[in-house]
């Protein structure tokens, strides 16, 4: 099986974030990055798939020098190389530039199946797995939490609201990953030794040769207002205090 | 529930900017290692203690081991713990490749010991209690022991312990009872009992493999006649299936706090059917398991300073949020309520954490870096590494310790009311801390080890070792003016420390020797905050260069705060010692010495 594995790095979940004085995105002093969540399950799919049909796995970035630490952190959990795609025409660029960028060289890797987070976490836009898939002209299932392989297909299981849908697929497919789908393991000692002398393949938007200006770019990033005061209501009478909170749940919240 | 337990940025300024711990690599058993490595295995550290041992913090404080069937019932938490341990190679992480080890320098994983002691101390020991017995019987054992347990204690299968307390023989382990008959079959028959043997049984483990201390029959008396043994839970027999080896968990106790690890009591041969088998040389026992101990009581060290960590962060973190009173210049009951982090006396107790904790993971490394340096050097260079480890081992577990309790009740007193009950972890943190001033030696024992043994070994050669590198320091920070008078602070620190230590041991050289240590543990407490302030100025001039070269925000707003909590401990912590030093120029008095028991009555 040639399996991949898309990964993003992103800023930790706990880091606090700082949109930049002129609204073009975040300030990135002092944020600690790690792997996109949701690509942890992906990474872990590919590994459970590789361990139980053979094969090897690959691990494909787009993102900036320091990307590579995340590459490095898939190759200690156990996969065997890695592509990742470094310039800087493509920082913080939109999903569809990134999916070709993918696309491009996943397309030279021949894989039987693709694994990408259902969305990262930090710009929330849930959309490359689907673009890529698009692009290779391969079926998708997104928002995948159980996975089976036999007889040169997959059978995945998706939820949906109230229920859950069960999709077969034809391979090559890509999967987008969902919470739940496995428990990631952590990387092992041994596998960081291991991770050092595996081949990481470095390449630019011209040695691909695709287009880096982006489709879409962000115009204004703006942190969310900050929260109104909470209204204490005064008064000895339980009943008028009440009365008064149903008031203004009515009238000021509006939620009843 | 605060998530922070330990700051990564303080872990990589120790271990990158303070110590260069990246240079390790230029000797060859650790030339495969760089930053690169370390930071993947510090960030993994962190994820598993994030991850696994954080969530299970409150929990296994309340629920305690629990004693049935013959053996101990255990958080659930603790096998996933140790199979993630086994699994990860992190239990055998030091040890050489030929041995299955990754050969990563003990420095590093103090670190990563340190933030899963941070994260849940309980859960911490059992994974690195096997470590520090597999190493003993690494070093010692003969190749059939090695090959029958390291293999499995390294996996995870077995736990190690270290048994070396009996009832009457705490303190003393010169009385200890416990008895190995020899027989023609290569192993020993042991008989005898333990009491406060952590981790020696629970139910979710394959086996035990304790590290046990005894006396061979007929050796002779006192320290001079205990010899080392392995003595499992389970032995293997002829086939290498599992035995049950007549060593059994008869009770645990019940504890103040730490109450996710059990200690237990054990009764070795009561059917007369115990197998020991001998590590090392017969009657070289204590020198044997001093290897372990004086790693152990570096780790305690590390302990104590991690569950203050933890105890910092969740103080810092509250004391953001609450909002209480008001600017003392303030005279407006109708302005908004501040924080109380900007009250001056909040701040105060939240420097003296950090001081305490940051000081403390300084000299800890600093005694790793030792360690390290001692496996990898030779001659004399080899030496003085021993020698700054042996006379430092002391104060890096006692300061962290017995500040370590100040330090997080300082944290509880941050929250008020809310510290001291269980919505907060607090009272939790203030309860496990207590543990460390006890295990692997007392502090009592600690002190009367650095006074009567370290400081005059070698005709006093350690302690001139540890002036000499003092004062390499104060040379570093002589030209920086925002440090000189710290600088000079240090130097009169280390003036009165001779004068003390030469006042000291001249009490021993007239053969007064119960005076002379009388105030042993004043001694210990006093050499503590001297080194502890050499620390704070070596992170202080790093801090100072670092900032001299323009870092970005977040980083300067690090360095700044570095630089405060440096002028914070020679400003209130160095001081102290005046105090003690006027004490122990005096202690020839035999105060304590004179006083009679019966005056203690009423
Ligand atoms: C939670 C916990 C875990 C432990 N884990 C282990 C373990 O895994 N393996 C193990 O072998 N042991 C273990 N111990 C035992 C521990 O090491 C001992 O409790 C410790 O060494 C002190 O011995 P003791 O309790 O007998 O106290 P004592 O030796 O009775 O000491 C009582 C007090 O007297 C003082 N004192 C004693 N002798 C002298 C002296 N000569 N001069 C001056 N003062 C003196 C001591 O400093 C102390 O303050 C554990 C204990 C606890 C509480």
């Amino acid at each position: 099986m040639n399996i991949v594995a898309c990964v993003k790095q992103v800023p930790d979940t706990e880091a606090l974030i700082k949109v930049k004085p002129d609204g073009s995105g975040i300030d990135e002093g002092g944020i600690k990055w790690v792997m996109n969540p949701y690509d942890e399950y992906g990474v872990e799919e590919a590994l459970r798939l590789k361990e139980a049909k053979g094969g090897e796995v690959t691990i494909v970035s787009v993102g900036p020098a320091r990307a590579m630490e995340t590459i490095r952190t898939a190759l200690a959990m156990g996969a065997e190389k890695g592509v990742h795609v470094s310039d800087p025409l493509l920082d913080n660029t939109d999903a569809y530039t990134t999916a070709a960028a993918l696309a491009a060289v996943i397309k030279g890797l021949n894989p039987d199946i693709i694994f990408c987070g259902q969305r990262a976490i930090d710009d929330d836009s849930g959309q490359v797995g689907s673009i890529l898939a698009a692009i290779l002209g391969i079926p998708q299932v997104t928002i995948v939490t159980k996975l089976e392989m036999a007889d040169g297909k997959i059978k995945a299981i998706k939820p949906i609201e109230g229920a859950q849908l069960v999709i077969e697929s034809t391979l090559p497919c890509v999967i987008t990953t969902q919470k739940g789908l496995n428990e990631p393991r952590y990387a092992s000692l041994p596998g960081i030794m291991k991770a050092k002398k595996k081949p990481v393949d470095v390449k630019n938007a011209a040695a691909l040769g695709i287009a880096t200006e982006p489709k879409a770019k962000v115009a204004k990033m703006t942190p969310p207002p900050d929260r109104a005061p909470g209204k204490i209501i005064a008064g000895d009478d339980p009943a008028a205090k009440a009365a008064e909170l149903v008031r203004l749940l009515r009238e000021e919240a509006k939620v009843i | 529930m605060a998530k922070k337990f330990m700051s990564m940025r303080n872990l990589h300024f120790l271990l990158y900017e303070v110590f260069d711990t990246a240079s390790l690599a230029k000797y060859p058993f650790f030339s495969d290692h760089g930053k690169e490595t370390f930071d993947m295995v510090l960030e993994t550290g962190m994820k598993m203690g994030r991850d696994i041992l954080y969530p299970a913090l409150a929990e296994m404080d309340r629920n305690q081991p629990v004693f049935e069937k013959g053996t101990v019932r255990v958080h659930p938490v603790v096998e996933t713990v140790v199979k993630e341990c086994g699994g990860g190679g992190w239990i055998g992480a030091h040890a050489s490749y030929e041995l299955g080890g990754q050969q990563i320098p003990n420095t590093i994983m103090t670190a990563f010991r340190g933030i899963f002691a941070a994260a849940n101390y309980s859960a911490s020991v059992y994974p690195f209690l096997t470590s520090g017995a597999a190493h003993l019987i690494a070093s010692f054992g003969s190749k059939e022991l090695i090959d029958t347990y390291i293999p499995r204690m390294f996996s995870g299968q077995w736990q190690g312990t270290m048994a070396l307390t009996e009832p009457q023989a705490g303190s003393s382990l010169t009385d200890l009872t416990t008895t190995a008959t020899p027989t023609d079959k290569g192993y020993y028959l042991m008989k005898g009992q333990k009491i406060f043997i952590s981790c020696a049984d629970y139910d979710c483990v394959e086996n035990v493999v304790n590290l046990m201390l005894a006396r061979i029959e007929g050796a002779p008396a006192g320290i001079r006649g205990i010899s080392l043994f392995v003595v499992p839970k389970m032995r293997p027999d002829e086939k290498g299936k599992l035995v049950a080896n007549d060593l059994n968990c008869v009770s645990i106790y019940h504890k103040l706090g730490y109450r996710g690890a059990p200690i237990t009591q054990l009764a070795l041969g009561e059917n007369g059917d115990c197998r020991g088998w001998l590590v090392g040389q017969p009657h070289k026992g204590i020198r044997h398991m001093f290897q372990m101990m004086n790693e152990a009581r570096i780790e305690v060290g590390m302990g104590a300073a991690a569950i203050a960590s933890a105890a910092y962060y969740a103080s810092l973190e509250y004391t953001m949020e609450r909002p209480q009173g008001r600017k003392i210049t303030s005279k407006n009951p109708e302005e908004p309520q501040i924080p109380i982090i900007e009250h001056a006396d909040v701040k105060r107790m939240l420097l003296f954490q950090r001081a305490v904790v940051e000081g403390s993971l300084s000299l800890i490394f600093q005694c790793a870096i030792y360690a390290d340096l001692v496996n990898v050097t030779d001659g004399e260079e080899k030496e003085t590494n021993e020698l700054l480890l042996e006379i430092l081992t002391p104060i890096a577990k006692s300061y962290p310790s017995e500040m370590g309790i100040l330090s997080v009740s300082q944290g509880l007193q941050c929250l008020g009311g809310y510290g001291y009950c269980d919505e907060f972890p607090l009272e939790q943190y203030y309860r496990d801390v207590r543990i460390h001033p006890i295990h692997e030696g007392t502090t009592g024992m600690q002190g009367m080890d650095l006074l009567g043994r370290k400081v005059v070994m070698k005709n006093g050669k350690a302690f001139m070792l540890f002036l000499g590198e003092a004062e390499k320091t104060i040379a570093g920070a002589g030209s920086i003016d925002e440090l000189k008078s710290c600088a000079e602070a240090l130097t009169t620190a280390l003036e009165r420390l001779k004068e003390v230590t030469g006042a000291l041991t001249g009490l021993a050289v007239k053969g007064d020797i119960e005076v002379f240590l009388a105030d042993a543990t004043l001694y210990l407490e006093m050499f503590g905050i001297t080194a502890i302030a050499w620390q704070w100025l070596i992170q202080g001039i790093t801090a100072h260069h670092a900032l001299a070269k323009l870092p970005a925000a977040q980083d300067a707003l690090f360095y700044k705060g570095k630089l405060a909590t440096c002028r914070y401990f020679f400003e209130y912590e160095l001081p102290k010692t005046q105090g003690l030093a006027t004490r122990l120029m005096r202690s020839g008095d035999g105060l304590t010495v004179k006083m009679e028991k019966e005056w203690f009555g009423d």
